[in-house]
């Protein structure tokens, strides 16, 4: 019966084959399954865009959290997705300097050169209804004190000084974030393509509340 | 000539430095790291003690060498999965490989730092194996403890697999790096585990699942197979077996002065047989066997090709008894 032979033959190719998978599989089930809680992630500066390109761009060397001054960069050893072993930054805990060390030192095109000005790590939105000076309790300006890029990225409402109003130029770098004394965040790093207040003016933040 | 023996007959000796050098550098990097960001910060006064005694330490380690240590020490980063060396940057090709897999692309200064280990190893053959690679530090270690336990009469199994394997778990890594755009020779590859998973330990957030992963293999090779995760499965073993079949440098067996003891083949820990004159792609150059020959008859040769078969040795009893009958 060479019908049935041909069929063990492929069988056992098919075994083979998913015993070679194995370890692949396996590395990849010992990763807890964990989401990062809430939304406290941005990627590396001069990451490639879209976040696909990023991932497939890594090689999961370490480098860049090697170089890192401050130790912002963590890497995936949480999420058991394709993103294992990559980096991100979480800004709650520690937000990037923009020393572009680790754009140095990528060895892949995982991380391209980038003037500072022109990183896309994602744009600052503050919630007006946490933050101190926004809800009259008080008066604050970490935030816009503590800002690398000054005026352009983050700067005090005209009437009230210590309101402050995210300006186009922010980056995302997240020392906003880190500073921010109110424990809930009402400052946090979102990504560009999502709808902010500093994109369309309240009128989308309002949309927002009514949800 | 004598010189050349004896100094061949060290070259195990040799390896073990090299390779505890290797890892001793991998703990030492995540702690220089340390150090430099404590630098950078310009906050000593504010360390808990643990951290002033890392930064005492390394400020001792590195005063001789560099007075700018927050920059300088940048030039000596990484691990053998991918890392810089005085400015030199240099990748693994199974890395390249990978990453050219998921990407669908190929980046030319991140391919060309693979270039030199690629030279290498079509000159010396799986060398990495055997004298860089971290993880083979621990897989040797770990073959030392299964032999103990041999000797206490546990049932430490020797099965035999296909040696093909590796290849095919290289093939398929490549089309699965494809398939999920993400390098996935990362998370199984030990020497990017080993060197990953002791800078989490020391610098990030403790040890991750790769290390649940690696402690696996440990186990693959005390329960299944002797050395088995390099032998059978390995990717990286697989890709540097492949670019050093025509090596330049081999261990060769002399016949007139081998005696046939079969020291060698028992020392092998990636199961070659030198005693008949087979030692083929997978020979990683560790030296062992030269080490242990008591006759001298194992030595490094400059050939492309392996001799075929050269009979029994003239010191041993088989070759008298084939010469008595002739």
């Amino acid at each position: 019966m060479w019908r049935r032979e041909i069929l063990l033959k492929g069988l056992q190719g098919l075994g083979v084959l998913a015993f070679s998978a194995l370890p692949f599989g396996m590395a990849r089930l010992l990763l807890p399954r964990q989401i990062h809680a809430g939304q406290q992630w941005i990627p590396l500066p001069g990451a490639q865009t879209p976040q696909t390109a990023f991932v497939a761009a890594c090689i999961g060397c370490g480098l860049c959290g090697e170089v890192c001054p401050p130790r912002c960069i963590k890497f995936n050893n949480e999420t058991n997705g394709s993103e294992a072993h990559t980096p991100y930054i979480d800004p709650a805990e520690r937000g990037c300097i923009l020393c572009a060390k680790c754009i140095e030192v990528c060895p892949t095109d995982a991380l391209v050169a980038t003037p500072i000005a022109e990183v896309k790590m994602g744009i600052a939105q503050i919630d007006r209804a946490a933050c101190y000076p926004w809800v009259d309790q008080g008066v604050c300006g970490a935030c816009v004190s503590i800002c690398p890029l000054g005026e352009r990225a983050i700067s005090f409402e005209m009437w009230n000084q210590y309101r402050p109003i995210v300006q186009q130029g922010c980056v995302g770098c997240g020392l906003c974030v880190e500073i921010c004394p109110e424990p809930s965040l009402p400052i946090r790093i979102v990504m560009r393509d999502e709808p902010t207040v500093a994109q369309h003016g309240l009128g989308i933040r309002r949309r927002s509340y009514q949800r | 000539m004598i010189v050349a023996s004896v100094i061949q007959h060290h070259l195990n000796k040799l390896r073990w430095l090299v390779l505890s050098g290797v890892f001793a550098l991998l703990v030492l990097l995540p702690f220089l790291y340390l150090y430099q960001t404590y630098e950078a910060a310009h906050a000593y006064d504010l360390l808990p003690p643990t951290e002033k005694a890392i930064s005492d330490s390394m400020e001792w380690l590195t005063k001789p060498f560099t007075r700018d240590p927050e920059n300088d020490l940048n030039s000596f980063k990484g691990t053998t999965w991918s890392g810089t060396l005085y400015g030199l940057k240099l990748s693994d090709p199974l890395a390249v490989i990978g990453q050219v897999a998921a990407t669908l692309s190929v980046y030319w200064p991140f391919a060309l730092t693979a270039l030199i280990p690629v030279l290498l190893t079509l000159l010396l053959g799986r060398f990495y194996c055997g004298w860089i690679c971290p993880a083979t530090l621990l897989y040797e270690l770990n073959d030392n403890l299964g032999t103990w336990l041999r000797k206490a009469g546990l049932p430490v199994s020797q099965r035999r697999l296909n040696r093909r394997l590796k290849y095919l778990v290289l093939v398929v890594g490549v089309l699965l790096s494809a398939i999920t755009g993400s390098v996935v020779f990362a998370s199984i590859y030990p020497p990017a585990l080993v060197g990953r998973e002791i800078y989490y330990a020391i610098a990030v957030s403790g040890f991750g699942a790769g290390a649940v992963f690696f402690i696996l293999t440990l186990l693959f090779d005390l329960m299944v197979a002797r050395r088995g995760f390099c032998r059978y499965v390995c990717p990286g073993g697989a890709l540097y077996s492949l670019l050093g079949r025509f090596r330049l440098v081999r261990i060769q067996r002399k016949v007139e002065t081998c005696n046939d003891c079969a020291k060698c083949n028992v020392v092998c820990q990636f199961d070659l047989d030198p005693l008949h004159d087979d030692f083929g792609q997978e020979c990683n150059n560790c030296t062992a066997c030269i080490a242990v020959c008591p006759t001298d008859a194992l030595s490094f040769k400059l050939t492309i090709k392996d001799q075929t078969f050269q009979g029994p040795g003239h010191l041993g009893h088989l070759y008298r008894k084939q010469q008595g009958a002739s």
